[in-house]
């Protein structure tokens, strides 16, 4: 009898357990929209996102073939995914927990939007909410483009925003701008956050001791961080302001670990003459040898007689 | 001596008449050819059209990359042949301007083994067959005990390399240490010399070395492995050539892994592809190298595990014996 209640509270305290692994997300989250209305080419951008980056835990929509985790990754059809909230799942995507990684340094807030415009796909109840301030005519200012260059008195990298408004370009002012440089695995945040000026600039301090290639060019990446405002907006530019760095292959040296022909040139010389030396020696005293016997075999004119 | 001069017989045949024949003959003989040949073709040609026009041609089921049953006609297939010799020569000469750095750090690492468990997946290897072990360290009685995952170190000075007698070890130009296991004699010279044991010798046949018969072996993942060979970690160059983060850096769940460029003074973190520059990181968190005192100048570099978040539980290794 003991030990059924034993078991039974074991199996409340499981329960409890599992319960406490709710992933809470923030109220201000929950709430938040997608910027723009979701269709078809959201859809089909997002389905190319989710195929790079989540089918691989995720599996097929729909087919309920995640990979074997624990907890296991929900099917993007299933009723676990789609009971979240449009926010929700974006706070989710991009925080990450546990097996599950973030991406908010990977994807954009606009292609999370899009893998969740792909994800409702798969939902025919789903009603789209959007955004509230954005519904007046989605973002506020559109087609922002941005241009990278470089201040060079100042070691400053300037990004000017500009955008088509009423037929006019017009510098676009207050937007907050993210500059990387694009390394080998990622991208290397360039000074931090900046808003641009009543001109549309935004300035960043350059780092003097940041290695280029060879010739010193290092590629630029200039984005926008609130893309419910602006849109989505990138520039990628290549600029000659890194320090130029040419670094030898690492095997190019001469070393006791290198191939044959990488092989020291002291040791190359030392083996060679001890070779040498050690055969030589061995001749020299079978020419010896052979001298004693030959001087021994000829006739003594003396001992002849 | 005129009987030699005409084998078939012609033997009171002069000369000119003699040519004339074999012209004769030749022609006909062409002309026979030709029609023979005109024949064959024709009759090639038709059955052709005749298989061309059939209308079920011999179809296969396909499971193409993206998990679609499609059906291709049987003679439409083209086996992939993957070139073993490219594969080598890639292998043997590394990333051009690259020079790769891993950077853990100690901090982080609660021993969740999932580092582990992907590399062991994708270099076939056994659930005891460590190409990173993950070590429970403890410098004194009264200090803090902490984990350490203890990768290939990758040593620009490799002592390994030195003392291989067949060349089937060596350092490519962007830093990795490589074993090529088709070259490897099994000798184990090398085992004796790395000083950070990062070696592993297939004592008894590979994990998948039935299902990986036949492969071709690409000796950037050591796979397929082979039994009486050496396997080490390869910083998983097959991944770095995609421009890719090691099996090991994107699996870790709690960021101990940063990869990257010494060339570009660049590090990523694998959990959160944060970058970050190497030198400042080294120098705020007072990054070292193991064993540095050895000269083996190591590839990999640790940051001291300072400011741990969370208790050290001294479990068991759940996978410590062979099943």
């Amino acid at each position: 009898m003991i030990k059924r209640y034993f078991s039974l509270l074991l199996i409340v305290l499981i329960s409890l357990r599992l319960s406490a692994q709710v992933w809470v997300v923030p109220a201000e989250n929950e709430l938040r929209k997608s910027p723009f209305a979701f269709d078809d080419a959201s859809r089909k951008a997002g389905s190319e996102i989710y195929n790079a980056s989540c089918k691989s835990c995720h599996g097929e929509p729909g087919k309920n073939n995640p990979i074997p985790l624990v907890p296991p990754p929900p099917d993007f059809a299933s009723v676990k995914m789609q009971s979240n909230s449009d926010g929700a799942l974006q706070f989710k995507v991009t925080a990450g927990r546990g097996p599950m990684p973030s991406f908010k340094n990977t994807l954009s807030a606009t292609d999370v939007w899009r893998v969740i415009s792909y994800a409702r796909s798969f939902n025919d109840k789903y009603v789209q909410e959007v955004s509230k301030s954005s519904e007046a005519g989605g973002a506020s200012v559109q087609n922002v483009k941005i241009q990278i260059s470089w201040l060079k008195d100042k070691n400053q990298v300037q990004a000017s925003l500009s955008a088509m408004k009423d037929k006019v370009n017009q510098p676009v002012a207050g937007a907050e701008v993210k500059l990387f440089a694009k390394r080998y695995f990622g991208n290397l945040l360039i000074d931090e956050a900046r808003t641009t000026d009543a001109l549309g600039n935004a300035l960043f301090n350059f780092p003097a001791d940041l290695p280029g290639d060879s010739a010193g060019h290092v590629q630029l990446i200039a984005r926008l961080t609130n893309e419910a405002i602006f849109g989505e907006a990138k520039a990628d530019s290549v600029l000659i302001i890194g320090v130029p760095t040419y670094r030898p292959p690492l095997n190019e040296q001469r070393a006791m670990w290198n191939v044959v022909s990488k092989t020291p040139i002291w040791l190359l010389l030392a083996y060679t003459i001890a070779v040498l030396g050690a055969w030589g020696f061995i001749i020299y005293v079978f020419l010896q040898i052979r001298a004693i016997f030959l001087a021994g075999s000829k006739k003594d004119p003396d001992s002849a007689e | 001596m005129s009987h030699n001069s005409n084998s078939t017989g012609h033997d009171h045949s002069g000369r000119e008449e003699d040519n004339q024949n074999s012209r004769r003959a030749f022609f006909k003989n062409f002309g026979l050819l030709g029609a023979v040949a005109a024949a064959g073709g024709a009759a090639i040609y038709s059955g052709y059209k005749y298989e061309e026009s059939k209308p079920g041609h011999d179809f296969v089921k396909v499971l193409t990359s993206d998990n679609r049953i499609v059906e291709v006609p049987r003679d439409q297939i083209k086996d992939i042949r993957v070139d073993v010799d490219k594969l080598q020569k890639q292998g043997r000469e590394g990333l051009k301007g690259h020079r790769f750095v891993m950077v853990i750090d100690l901090a982080k690492c609660r021993n969740a083994r999932k580092c582990i468990s992907a590399c062991q997946g994708a270099h076939h290897l056994r659930p005891y067959e460590y190409h990173i072990n993950t070590l429970v360290m403890q410098e004194s009685e009264h200090t803090a005990p902490y984990f350490m995952p203890k990768p290939c170190q990758h040593c620009d000075n490799p002592p390994c390399v030195a003392v291989c007698p067949v060349d089937a070890t060596f350092k490519r130009q962007d830093g990795i240490v490589l074993i090529d296991n088709e070259r490897c004699i099994g000798c184990r010279f090398c085992i004796a010399a790395c000083p950070y044991s990062a070696r592993l010798f297939h004592w008894e046949e590979p994990l998948m070395a039935e299902a990986d018969k036949g492969k071709p072996y690409n000796i950037e993942l050591n796979v397929p492995q082979r039994k009486g060979t050496i396997t080490k970690c390869l910083f998983s160059s097959d991944r770095l050539r995609e421009g890719k983060l090691p099996y090991c850096v994107s699996a870790c769940p709690n960021g101990v892994y940063y990869f990257g460029d010494e060339n570009q003074d660049a590090v990523t973190n694998g959990t959160t592809k944060e970058t970050f520059r190497l030198s400042e990181l080294l120098r705020v968190n007072a990054g070292y190298q193991l064993m540095a005192e050895l000269g083996t100048k190591p590839r990999v570099y640790y940051l001291p595990p300072k400011n741990r978040l969370f208790e050290f539980k001294d479990e068991k290794d759940p996978v410590q014996e062979p099943t």
